[in-house]
């Protein structure tokens, strides 16, 4: 199951399985932040293409206004994405410990 | 009274001791000494009574009793006071004549009558004067032995000691008739207690659970015949992969149960001491060859799976069929022995072993000859056809309910004809590639991590890969859906296990050809202004996988793209920036 969350002042908390059918509830909430924003990751298990595209669009338009996504808790399959597709090189990325 | 039948060349003399009436006293003598053959039940005490009763009640020396042997047709001397146990054919010497005269032979004065031979008197320094040799015979008439009692304590045997013998001799037979039978069936009752106890041996040397092999069904049975059968069977997960033997000792009784538990013992202990498949076939053959008797045998299937390479090296001795069943074609292959059965000579060497490619489906079935041959009324035999037959129908079944129905088939079969030697099945399957068929939508991607999951589970496959596959599965899927709206309602996957992974196929029908291995790279190392969703996918799959490859068949319309996801094969990073993966064409 994946669930997305505001968990506070700009902390995002995602859990689950962020496949492409989830991606459209996604990208409905990261829409609605602004500025520099927490996505805690540590309940996060997996991750596709489509969810990077959500995570990409949500970082240019958070970029645009100085603000942008920090990803924290990151597993090692997500890093391996993240690296693979030089999206280490657009987002803070900060690995589980 | 039960006394012989008379012949025409009776004696004057035993004709009339048949006439006589026994008095009352002689009676008495009788009854007491025969009350005294009641108790004993065994063959030795119960000579020595018969003897006994015979010195008390004729007045003799000496006495003995030869019993008759009609398997050789000779007469054994069990029982004499001062002699031991002597053979003689039944014919010979007085005892003889008395055996197939079934006649009394009383000799008054023993060296004035030239049947009477003094070599026995001789060899014992006893004087014999008088003798007096009458038949054992039972109600059936047939000759249970000969009594003969010597010198009377004074003068001859007479009429009346030859009425009286004759009385006597008929209680005596039937006394040793039934000690006789007595010691028969417990005879007969040590041999069945002695078997049910090799058969307890032989029976605990079986694997009580069967060995869990990740991506495998197996499973093994025994079923002993009643009373004789020599089969074993192994299966073990050992250090050098899956052991699998199925053995059948020849012989009857109980030495072929301990032959076959000995050799169980030898093979476990030569592979749990490092020996390779053909040191230990090698071992366990010499070693038996110097311990089995000159005629016995082992006919025995050793094998080792490496269930991770999908291989089994056998090497059989004189075991056979071997039936290989193929899931691809729906037939069954025969591999022939590699060896003569074992014991049957000692080994230098072996030649190669047997190597089976087991495929996706597969089995393999051995089955002891207590099954193939078992006969039904009318002679006619189950026969190979049959095993086949069962398993080309019933392949999809798990091991063990496909031994069931073996079973339940050679019983059918045999319609109550009894069985005669031990039936054992060994059963070695490789679970088949799984197959579901996925609706075109976002919607079933749930369901394909279901599919994949369940697969790693019952498979055993390493779930490190899982991710990665789900991955590859994810965007292979979604790829179908969004550019291939027009194909049919449901994408089929196939997932098999390979050594160190998995195997996945994506079957689209009725669409247009979309190579995903031609679709351009994706430059990661763009600002984030040019940076595009599209495309990202595929390159992350070349790099995640040991390798992708796309088919595509124009006439019916049909792409198939195949990924490969090993242990061994994951592409490092290094590699993959500078060589993209394996087979990739990029």
């Amino acid at each position: 199951m994946f669930a997305i969350d505001a968990g506070g002042e700009g902390v995002v908390v995602v859990t689950g399985r962020l496949d492409a059918a989830q991606c459209p509830k996604a990208q409905a909430l990261l829409d609605g932040v602004h500025g520099a924003v927490t996505l805690d990751c540590s309940g996060l298990e997996y991750l596709s293409s489509a969810g990077l595209g959500v995570l990409l669009k949500t970082q240019k338009r958070l970029m645009a206004s100085s603000g942008g996504l920090r990803l924290t808790g990151v597993n090692r399959h997500l890093q391996d994405i993240f690296r693979y597709s030089g999206f280490d090189r657009i987002f803070e990325i900060e690995p589980a410990r | 009274m039960l006394a012989p039948q008379p012949q025409s060349d009776e004696s004057a003399a035993g004709r009339e001791a048949r006439q006589r009436q026994l008095s009352a006293a002689d009676l008495h003598r009788i009854l007491k000494v025969t009350q005294a053959l009641a108790s004993p039940f065994d063959l030795t005490t119960m000579l020595a009574e018969v003897v006994n009763a015979a010195k008390q009640v004729l007045g003799a020396e000496r006495g003995s009793v030869w019993l008759y042997d009609d398997a050789t047709d000779e007469l054994v001397l069990k029982v004499a006071t001062g002699l031991d146990s002597i053979r003689l054919p039944a014919g010979k010497g007085l005892v003889g004549l008395c055996a197939r005269t079934k006649e009394i032979v009383n000799v008054p004065d023993c060296y004035a009558d030239p049947r009477f031979d003094p070599e026995v008197d001789k060899a014992t320094g006893y004087h014999t004067r008088c003798l007096l040799t009458l038949p054992l015979v039972d109600h059936k008439g047939a000759l249970v032995g000969v009594l003969q009692v010597l010198n009377k304590a004074e003068g001859s045997f007479d009429a009346d000691d030859e009425a009286l013998a004759l009385a006597l001799a008929a209680q005596c037979a039937v006394a040793l008739q039934r000690v006789r039978m007595t010691e028969a069936v417990i005879e007969g009752e040590r041999l069945r207690q002695e078997l049910e106890m090799a058969r307890t041996v032989q029976l605990s040397t079986l694997p009580s659970t069967m060995p869990s092999v990740p991506g495998y069904d197996v499973f093994g049975t025994f079923e002993p015949a009643e009373l004789t059968g020599g089969d074993t069977f192994d299966l073990a997960a050992l250090q050098q992969g899956l052991l699998v033997v199925l053995a059948d000792a020849t012989g009857h009784g109980i030495a072929p149960a301990l032959s076959v538990t000995q050799m169980q013992a030898m093979v476990r202990m030569a592979f749990r001491m490092g020996a390779d498949l053909e040191t230990a076939f090698v071992q366990v053959n010499n070693g038996l060859a110097e311990t089995l008797a000159d005629d016995r045998f082992i006919t025995a299937f050793i094998g080792l799976l490496d269930s991770a390479c999908h291989t089994l090296r056998f090497h059989s001795g004189g075991q056979a069929p071997i039936l290989h069943f193929q899931a691809a074609s729906g037939t069954c292959a025969h591999y022939d022995p590699t060896s003569f059965p074992l014991a049957a000579m000692p080994l230098e060497s072996m030649g190669p072993a047997v190597v089976v490619e087991i495929q996706p489906g597969d089995i393999l079935a051995l089955l002891s000859d207590g099954i193939y041959e078992y006969r039904d009324a009318a002679d006619e035999q189950f026969g190979e056809a049959r095993v086949e037959a069962i398993l080309r129908e019933h392949h999809d079944q798990p091991m063990a309910a496909l031994s069931a129905l073996l079973f339940d088939a050679v019983r059918a079969f045999a319609r109550g004809a009894p069985q005669e030697d031990d039936m054992t099945v060994v059963l070695v399957k490789r679970e088949p590639a799984m197959t579901g068929a996925f609706r075109r939508s976002f919607d079933a991607l749930q369901a394909l991590v279901d599919f994949t999951t369940g697969f790693f589970a019952r498979h055993g496959v390493d779930r490190a890969l899982l991710p990665t596959v789900d991955l590859a599965v994810e965007e292979l899927f979604t790829n179908m859906v969004k550019y291939s709206p027009g194909g049919a309602a449901e994408i089929r996957v196939d997932i098999a296990t390979v050594p160190g992974g998995v195997e996945v196929t994506l079957t689209d029908y009725d669409v247009e050809p979309f190579d995903v291995a031609q679709a351009p790279a994706v430059d990661v190392d763009l600002p984030i202004e040019q940076r595009r969703p599209g495309g990202l996918g595929l390159h992350l799959l070349r790099r995640m996988l040991d390798r992708i490859d796309y088919d595509y068949s124009r006439d019916d319309r049909v792409s198939r793209i195949t990924f490969r996801k090993t242990t061994t094969g994951t592409t490092t990073p290094r590699n993959a920036a500078q060589t993209g993966s394996g087979d990739v064409r990029d």
